[in-house]
């Protein structure tokens, strides 16, 4: 027993105490973190200031009103605050939200000092156009032109049986884009607003009649109605089985080419002489389960931190978690048990692929699978799925964080079959190994592995 | 004393090749067997077999008293011929982790790992990584691997291969020192010198059978020296062979580079052909020449290849 945990403990920190673990797996979303939390401070501290002035050349006369209007600081804002917090975006009527609106508010209009400087309607364009060029790359001042803007005449009132005209606007290349949309907006709406007051119409009051109203959706819960996001409930599901995804196989991962370098560099005949296959086996299977763990800990836990900051945590339920730790574990046996006798039965990985193949091809069946589960998870095909080993697991986790409440027997009975599914892959992959791991030379086919089972 | 190792009509088959063919083997505690043979004769086999990592087809073996080497791991060290260590492991790790796995206890064990890597002249590479080792030291560093935990029975498998004048001789004083402190020892090996120098027993198969299972004496005794060795006062290529050819007794004349070797009928006849020799030519130097184990083993495999193969005209006529 500890000659097995010895063997486990090796595996587990050999896998975790290396660069390559903690770059690729612990860095990146730690690194995200840390972005998203100091981005918003640099995003402020480098926010260009923007200084000068847009002018317009209106040959229609009706639109410099309306133009004026939309490039008034509230308006842009105003805006913004549309674009950003559509109805129906996973994160609106967060706190989060309404910081991520102000920091881009901050990024766009920060310390912004824009006027609009109204041309005579009969200027000359290539003068007025020369100016953008002369206050290029000078330091910034209210005379400065950004941008030159000029409505066509034809752009308001087309001649008969004509298109409307398009609108003109020329700016500095360094102009920020997100200034370019404001005035490129600005311009559109003012010259709408000019075609329906040429036609009598209230502009102000259609925009009221046309704008779609926001909904308030909420769940009812016996807790009583509960704040949700359409997008976040069909997020979810598969998020949970990614989750369960990525951990199984990055563990199995690291099994596999744990257990070839073991056997192409020798060591497994020294390990060998001190413990028996079947330590070794459980040893290092128990090693990557720890490593699987603790990535399904960290990723996760990142998860819950992230809907904690955004006021979603109502979204989990507990015993989600709970299952998600059991089919984990189910998951993992299953590819682990898999992977070891791989592993153990060939040289070098070149030679694992050819054997990986088939297996991966049945693993990603849960990821082809997973749009149609979350859209109708208690379907025939999904509970058919659900009894289907080695992929149950995942269709099952994709199941019970999905909307609809799956019957509650398939759950002890997927976790049944799973635990039958563990003890008869780690019989197989006992036998397998245990004669795998001191064969060399041509490496076996699928046939070769049946009668190492079959002998054993 | 018992036996150490016991093995009765032990076979065991890779496919269609049998590598080893009902072999009978009894090592006595406390002795220092060498295994030897030539390439793919079926000692490294039987070696896997005695540690249990390979089991056999048929027979039985029974190791320190136990039916097998599973229910006595920790009382067995064992340095396998094809030798690994975790490359990226620091060596004073690796050894700490084996000495575990033998079921040392955890608290005089580091002190003893450095105790060895002092002896064996590596006490500066304890942080180092294994990877960063010659291929003598991490020999060296998978000796200790073996035996630190003081085991009953050590098992080598080519435990010379690879090491330099100067290693050799340092594993030869460690292997002396196991022998004296009454461990049994088995070696496989192709170093003869290492075999006459350290064995008390020894056991040669050939082709997965045994052809030779004697101590060391016997050995000699049974190989009488009959091989007489002369070298003449005059330059060889002066010295007219052809009456030594007729000295009663001599089956055989050689002409070597720098002497002739006679090989007599058999031993008996030694004192005579030395004083006829003598008479026949003026010699520098005329020495009776017990057979090295080299000798030996050339014999019995080359006599074995000829037995099979005139087994095999037998069979085609």
């Amino acid at each position: 027993m500890f000659k097995t945990f010895h063997v486990a403990l090796r595996e587990f920190i050999a896998t975790v105490a290396t660069k390559g673990f903690i770059i690729g797996v612990i860095l990146p979303p730690v690194l995200m973190g840390v972005v998203l939390t100091i981005m918003p401070l640099l995003l402020r501290e480098a926010a260009p200031k923007v200084e000068g002035h847009v002018a317009i050349i209106d040959r229609s006369g009706q639109a410099i009103r309306s133009f004026e209007k939309y490039m008034a600081p509230e308006a842009v804002r105003g805006e913004m605050r549309d674009q950003l917090g559509r109805d129906g975006s996973p994160l609106a009527d967060s706190k989060q939200a309404e910081q991520g609106m102000k920091m881009a508010e901050s990024m766009v209009l920060g310390s912004a000092q824009v006027s609009v400087r109204v041309l005579p309607s009969d200027a000359d364009e290539a003068a007025e156009r020369a100016q953008i060029l002369t206050g290029e790359g000078k330091p910034e001042s209210p005379d400065q032109r950004l941008a030159l803007v000029v409505i066509p005449k034809e752009a308001v009132t087309p001649a008969e049986g004509e298109k409307p005209s398009d609108l003109q606007i020329l700016h500095q290349p360094k102009l920020a884009v997100q200034w370019v949309g404001i005035i490129q907006n600005a311009a559109r709406r003012a010259v709408v607003d000019a075609r329906l007051a040429s036609n009598g119409l209230d502009a102000e009051k259609i925009r009221g009649l046309m704008a779609a109203p926001k909904t308030d959706t909420k769940s009812v819960t016996e807790k009583g109605d509960v704040k949700t996001s359409e997008a976040l409930k069909m997020l979810l599901p598969g998020a949970f089985m990614f989750l369960l995804w990525i951990a199984v196989f990055t563990s199995g991962q690291y099994l596999l080419t744990s257990t070839i370098e073991e056997k192409s560099s020798r060591v497994m005949e020294v390990i060998l002489s001190a413990v028996s296959p079947m330590q070794v086996l459980v040893g290092k299977i128990l090693g990557q389960a720890a490593v699987g763990l603790l990535l399904l800990g960290f990723y996760a836990g990142a998860g819950l931190i992230g809907l904690s900051a955004f006021n979603r945590m109502s979204l989990i339920d507990p015993l989600n978690l709970l299952y998600l730790g059991i089919y984990f574990i189910i998951a993992f046996g299953c590819i682990a048990c898999l992977f070891a006798a791989i592993g153990s039965a060939v040289s070098d990985v070149r030679e694992a692929q050819s054997l990986l193949g088939p297996l991966m091809i049945v693993l990603v069946i849960p990821m082809m699978l997973w749009f149609p589960i979350i859209q109708n998870p208690n379907s025939v095909f999904a509970q058919v799925c659900s009894f289907l080993p080695p992929i149950s697991p995942f269709i099952m986790v994709l199941r019970i964080s999905g909307t609809e409440p799956v019957p509650f027997w398939q759950i002890p009975a997927t976790i049944a079959l799973g635990m039958v599914t563990v003890v008869v892959f780690a019989w197989a992959a006992a036998k397998i190994f245990r004669i795998g791991i001191l064969m060399y030379g041509k490496p076996p086919n699928f046939i070769t592995l049946v009668k190492w089972i079959r002998m054993a | 004393m018992g036996n150490a190792i016991e093995i009765r009509g032990v076979t065991k088959t890779f496919g269609p090749k049998t590598a080893v063919r009902n072999l009978d083997l009894d090592i006595p505690e406390g002795c220092v067997c060498g295994f030897i043979g030539p390439n793919g004769a079926g000692k490294t086999t039987t070696i896997r077999m005695i540690m249990a990592i390979i089991f056999p087809d048929r027979g039985d073996l029974t190791v320190l008293g136990r039916p097998s080497a599973v229910e006595s791991k920790d009382r067995i060290g064992y340095l396998p011929e094809e030798r690994g260590v975790y490359r990226k492991m620091k060596v004073g790790s690796f050894l700490n982790y084996m000495g575990k796995l033998k079921g040392m206890d955890s608290g005089p064990l580091d002190k003893t790992v450095k105790d060895w890597l002092g002896r064996v002249g590596l006490a500066d590479t304890y942080r180092k990584k294994c990877e960063e080792l010659s291929k003598g030291m991490q020999q060296k560093v998978q000796f200790i691997a073996a035996v630190i935990h003081k085991p009953d029975l050590i098992i080598l498998d080519e435990p010379f291969s690879g090491l330099d004048p100067v290693n050799r001789k340092l594993l030869r004083e460690l292997i002396d020192e196991q022998r004296g402190e009454g461990r049994t020892l088995i070696f496989s090996t192709h170093a003869m010198f290492e075999a006459e120098q350290l064995c008390d027993r020894l056991f040669m198969i050939h082709k997965g059978n045994k052809v030779l299972d004697n101590t060391l004496d016997d050995v000699w005794s049974r190989y009488d020296p009959s091989l007489l060795d002369v070298e003449p006062a005059a330059p060889l290529a002066q010295v007219d062979v052809t009456p030594l050819r007729s000295i009663p007794g001599v089956a055989n004349v050689v002409v070597g580079a720098k002497s002739i070797e006679l090989k007599l009928q058999s031993v008996d006849r030694a004192k005579a052909a030395m004083t006829q020799v003598a008479q026949t030519i003026a010699v520098r130097r005329l020495e009776l020449r017990r057979p090295s184990l080299e000798d030996i083993f050339i014999q019995l495999v080359g006599g074995n290849e000829a037995a099979l193969r005139g087994e095999k005209e037998e069979g085609g006529n």
